[in-house]
This record gives structure tokens, sequence and C-alpha cells, in this order.
């Protein structure tokens, strides 16, 4: 809404030193005008342009440039291309490539699934659950290195308490280094990630589910449909919106965080659980090959664009 | 179609007993109306006998069979909600089959009962739209649909017309009652809308405080309230509660309310046992007539209130207030003394003490 500030003015007495010095008079008269909603949005506008648009896009040119700090000899020159074109004959990035894929979608699958099974358990409402569910949000409160770590003492070969019940319960022969076997590694560092991130699809799903009127499974019981069919056909289409959300943020942050398998194999042992992220945090910090770097991260980047757009469209979020 | 038996129904939710050994009778193709003020227990009751609640006692039985430990899907009922309960992710179509789908029944012969029953709401065009896009009216015709397609021997509708505006209500409650005029299929109706339970019900069963205060058809429960609470509950203006002795009079008996005489007609045979003692004469405001007669009340005109048809006056007697439905063409005015003529032939008397019925 605008007015006009010379009428406001016209119909006050006669403005005094101090009110024509007043710079709380004119913040007054400024928030009448159309110009005061852009005004609250720049604070939060340039934050974002300084912490968010201008590294990426820094990051973006960054690939296009040789940037070796340990070959100070090369320069920085633009380089166009050349990094991209080395990605297609670097086997560790289709190494990389590959086991994001395994480790992105076996977590979402194994999150999804408990989370979904912990939300449908919380949302009954039965005594207890208010206490349980603190319990099953716990290791979401639990920042990734000190999971990560307390996972590796866990699984430890030596000290391992899971390796110690193991071998109790007659499971297991002897002691396994789960993070040194190529064939286990992968799928231990999944079961840690699953177990410290399930609680985000918990949280999501639980609030989703409490916004599904009751109503509806009532008429579906005088309907006929058992549990399996309320859930296929009423409950899950109902928190299609929240489950399409949900997956794309963990996706997003799957892809992006090496944190966890930074600590727990390093992308070891030999690639089996080398991702893009680590692999271009490594290349960033270890071979402080910036330039390769920062095209990796375009490419994970370009990526993700793409599932969201994808995944959005399949799920048909839009529609309803 | 069947008939309906609830036999000493009681539920309670920890110590607090929300219905009080309910027994309810309905005939086969009835519609009984289940009328009350918010938290009487009335779709308490209902959702026992939809068997989504269990109760704490007693038996429900629809036809000749007991379904206290029967799964609400295998009572062959169906329930029309007051939220519509629709499915939001499902076409109208999808809607109104799911039960039979769920039953397996073959889709061809799904398909027919659909669209037999679209037909019959006039619906049909709206089959492929989701439930978000439809209007108030055509959701409760969707609802109504997905209740008639399945044919069973129960319906129960939990307060559907709530959410409609007030002139959708009335053609709803129109459609309603033709639709159970056509089908013939047993009806419980759950509404606090007494105009609802008067128009629909062939029997009306009134509750306060989880118990039934009277279980009649609509007339003998406008017309002979077993207590003060239905009588005060159903009509509206409310009926008019006057306090007074009641005397031997001409041979008969009659109300003295101060300097007023009701001469009573049509007593019922208990009333004599009450004559010097006081009691409550509920009338009805469409029983009083402007001017004298052999029963009449005088009093100052508090408030006017012109309604199209008929013209509702305030009177005050003697400090209580009285409300009369006179013609639409008189127009008194506030302050200005009137006198009332009753028909106590239309007039009920009830024991102060008890609330009932005398």
């Amino acid at each position: 809404m605008t007015s006009n500030p010379q009428s406001i003015m016209a119909s006050s007495r006669p403005l005094s030193t101090w009110d024509r010095i007043n710079p709380a008079r004119y913040i007054g008269e400024l928030s009448e005008t159309r110009f005061w909603m852009y005004l609250l949005l720049l604070p939060s506008a340039l934050l974002i342009m300084g912490v968010v648009i201008y590294p990426t896009l820094y990051g973006f040119q960054l690939s296009f440039r040789e940037m070796r700090l340990n070959r100070p000899d090369l320069g920085t020159d633009w380089v166009l291309l050349k990094h991209y074109q080395r990605m297609l004959s670097d086997q560790i990035f289709w190494i990389s490539l590959r086991n994001t894929a395994v480790w992105v979608t076996a977590a979402v699958i194994i999150e999804f699934s408990v989370g979904l099974i912990a939300a449908l358990a919380l949302n009954r409402n039965l005594p207890g659950t208010k206490v349980l569910a603190v319990f099953i949000l716990l290791p979401f409160f639990l920042p990734n290195v000190v999971a990560g770590h307390m996972w590796a003492l866990m699984l430890d070969p030596r000290l391992g308490v899971i390796n110690d019940l193991l071998v109790k319960v007659g499971l297991l022969g002897g002691y396994k280094a789960w993070f040194a076997d190529p064939s286990t590694a992968m799928a231990a560092a999944i079961i840690v990630e699953a177990w410290h991130s399930f609680p985000f699809f918990t949280l999501l799903l639980l609030a989703g589910l409490k916004g599904v009127p009751s109503d509806l499974y009532k008429a579906a019981d005088i309907d006929g449909a058992g549990s399996i069919s309320q859930l296929r056909l009423i409950t899950l289409p109902m928190l299609k919106t929240v489950i399409a959300a949900a997956v794309i943020l963990r996706v997003i942050g799957l892809v992006n965080s090496p944190d966890l398998l930074l600590i727990l194999t390093s992308g070891g042992p030999g690639r089996s659980t080398q991702v893009l992220s680590l692999y271009a945090f490594q290349t960033a910090y270890k071979d402080f090959n910036f330039g390769y770097a920062g095209a990796l991260s375009v490419i994970m980047f370009i990526f993700l664009m793409m599932f969201a757009w994808v995944y959005v469209r399949l799920s048909k979020v839009n529609q309803d | 179609m069947a008939t309906l038996s609830i036999k000493g129904v009681r539920k309670s939710f920890g110590s607090v007993e929300v219905l009080h050994n309910i027994d309810l009778e309905l005939e086969d193709g009835g519609f009984l109306v289940l009328l009350g003020p918010s938290g009487c227990g009335k779709s308490t009751l209902l959702s026992i006998i939809a068997g989504l609640e269990p109760s704490s006692g007693g038996d429900v039985v629809i036809g000749d069979r007991t379904v206290n430990d029967v799964h609400p899907k295998d009572r062959n009922i169906a329930m029309v909600f007051q939220s519509y309960a629709l499915y939001p992710t499902m076409s109208v179509r999808r809607n109104i089959g799911f039960g039979l789908e769920m039953r397996r029944v073959d889709t061809s012969s799904r398909e027919d009962a659909i669209a037999r029953a679209a037909d019959l709401l006039q619906i049909s065009h709206l089959l492929d739209r989701k439930p978000g896009q439809l209007s108030g009216g055509q959701r409760q015709r969707v609802a109504m649909g997905r209740a008639i397609v399945r044919n069973p021997d129960l319906f129960l509708f939990d307060e559907p017309l709530s959410n409609l505006d007030a002139k959708l209500r009335v053609e709803m409650r129109t459609e309603i009652k033709r639709l159970h005029d056509r089908l013939g299929t047993s009806v419980v109706y759950v509404t606090h809308d007494q105009v609802e339970a008067m128009t629909l019900g062939t029997k009306v069963a009134v509750m306060k405080g989880g118990v039934i205060q009277q279980l009649a058809d609509p007339q003998t429960i406008y017309e002979k309230p077993a207590n003060m609470f239905v009588a005060g509950f159903i009509g509206s203006p409310t009926m008019n509660f006057l306090t007074g002795t009641l005397e031997q009079h001409n041979g008969g008996l009659a109300l003295h309310h101060g300097s007023a005489v009701l001469a009573l007609t049509d007593i019922e045979p208990g009333a004599e046992a009450f004559v010097g003692k006081q009691v409550v004469a509920g009338i009805r405001p469409e029983t009083f007539s402007k001017g004298e007669g052999p029963s009449s009340l005088t009093g100052t005109v508090d408030v006017v209130e012109p309604t199209g048809p008929d013209t509702m006056v305030v009177l005050d007697v003697g400090g209580q207030m009285i409300s009369a439905r006179l013609g639409s063409r008189e127009r008194p005015h506030p302050g200005e003394p009137m006198t009332l003529n009753v028909d106590t032939s239309a007039l009920n008397l009830f024991d102060p003490d008890t609330g009932n019925r005398i």
C-alpha cells in the first residue's frame, strides 16, 4: 500500500527542527512505501549473495582454471574444459560416481524405511511414545564426527563391542575388520549413516502423519482396507509432498557430505568407499588441485539439480 | 436393510462414563436421529455402532447378528462423516468404488455400481475429478455415493450437513430424505440440529449427558416432551417455561401465575396430584394469539422481531420473559401493554423438582 508523504505532512502541525532531522521520521515514511519490502529483504539477500552465490560462482570459474597450490609453476590460467575432459578418463571419478550412487540410494532407502516405521509407531500416541521419540531422535543430534568415531570404536576389530556381541551369539566366527574389508566397508558405512540420519525422516514423516485426518482411516476401516492397503493407498499418498521434500534434502546432504566416510574409511580400502564429495575434498585439500576439485563439485551440483528436477516431476508433487 | 438394536450399551473413558445403559430399537427401513448438544455422547454411540470404538458393555445387534466383536468392514454398514473423509489423492470414481475395490468386486461390476450411484446423486460429470476440485455440496454427494454404492444394511451419518452453508444444508437435507425414501435402508443419523432431526427422522432420540432423554417420533418429541430438557432443546424459539400454582378451577384445573389464570384442558391424569403445588407450564411460542381469551396473559412488550412470515414478540409478564410467535402483520411497539391468549390444549406441565413431564 502506498501513500503520499506530502498529504501526511500537510495534515500535521508545522515540523520542528528535531522533526526535520529525526531519522525515525524518514524510516517511518519509507515504511509506508513499496520500497520497504525490498529494504527488508536486502540484508538476507546480501548474506545469501556473500556466502552462497559468490562461492558457487567462484567454484564454477575455478573449474575452468588451473589452480594447484603445490604446482605454482603451472600458474592460474584459464584451461577451459581441461578438467572436465580429464574427468572422462579418470577411473577414480567413475568409481566415485558409482559409489556415490550406491551410497546415496542404499542410505536413503534404509533411512526412509526405518524412519517411516518409527514415525508410524510414534504416531500411535501410546503411553511412553514421547520418551521413545526423544530416544529415537538422539542419533540425529550427534555431530557426524562424534557418530563416526563412536561407530569406528564399536566396530573396531580388537576392541569393538559389536564384534564381541556377534561372536558371542554365534553370528561371527571371529572378530572382523569391517572397514578394512572392501566387501563390507561400504555396507558398514551405510549402516552407520542410516543409523545416524534415519531420525531426519522420522521427524518429517511424523509431522506429515499428524496432518492426515483420522477420519480417513475410519472410512478406510469401514471400506474394508487393511493396514497394508491403508499404508499404501492413504498414508503414503498423503505424505507424498513430505516424502519428496525429505528425499531431496537427504540426497543433497548425502551427496555433499564427505565427513562420515572421511572419518570411517577415508575412501578405502582401495577405492571401495570413495564417493564424489570425498574425492573432491581430497583433491582440493590433499592434492591441493583446486581447479579439478572445482570441476568435480560442479558435476555434483549439476547431478543434484537434475535429480531434484526429475524427482519432483516423477513424484508429481506439483499436481496436487 | 436391517433392524438395529442397542441393548444396555455403556462407554467409559477411564473413570468417566460417557454413555449410560443405552437401549434403542430401530425398525427395518427406519430413520433414527440421535440428537443432542455437543458432548452428549451421540457421536460416540454412532462410533460404537460402526465398530470404530469398542463399547464398555452391552450389545449392538444389526439384523439378527450381534456385532460387538465384528470388524467395521464386516458389519455391512456405510458411514458418511462430518468431514466427508474423502481420500484426497483418489479420483471421485475411485473414492466411490473404494469399498468395492477392497472387497475385490470385479472391475465391470464396480464400474456399473459407481455409475448407478453417481447417476442417482447427479455427480456423473465429476467422476474424474479429485475431492480438492469439488465444492462442499459436491463432496457431500460423493461421500453419500461412497456410502450407497455397497448396498449396506445400515447407513450411519455423523453430522453430515454441519460443514455446509444454510442454503445448501436445506437442499442436501431434502436430498438425504429423498434418498432414504428411495432406497429404504435403515439410517442412524447424528446431529445437533433439531430441524434436521424433526424433518428427517422417523424416530428421534434426544440425548444429554450420555443418557437418552426421550425416544419417540418427532411429533411426540415436539408436542409431548418427556422433560424440560427435551422441551427446551426442541423448537425455535425455545419453549416458554412459566412457573405457577396448579389449582381447581370451574371443575377443572388451572394454572395461577400472578393475577393470570390459565384454564387447562387435555390434562394428563397425573396432574391432579399436583393441585396446590408449584408446577412449570411449557408453552410453545406459536400457541399464543393476540387478544383476550379464556386463558390470557398480560404484559409489556419488550422486543419485537419481524422475521418475514411471523413476528416474534418478547413480552415481560411480571418479570418473566415470554416469547410469542404472532402473525406477520402484528407490529406492537416496545413498552406498550399487550394481552395474549394461550391455547392451553397444547400446554405441557412439568414437575419443577425433577423436570419431568407431569
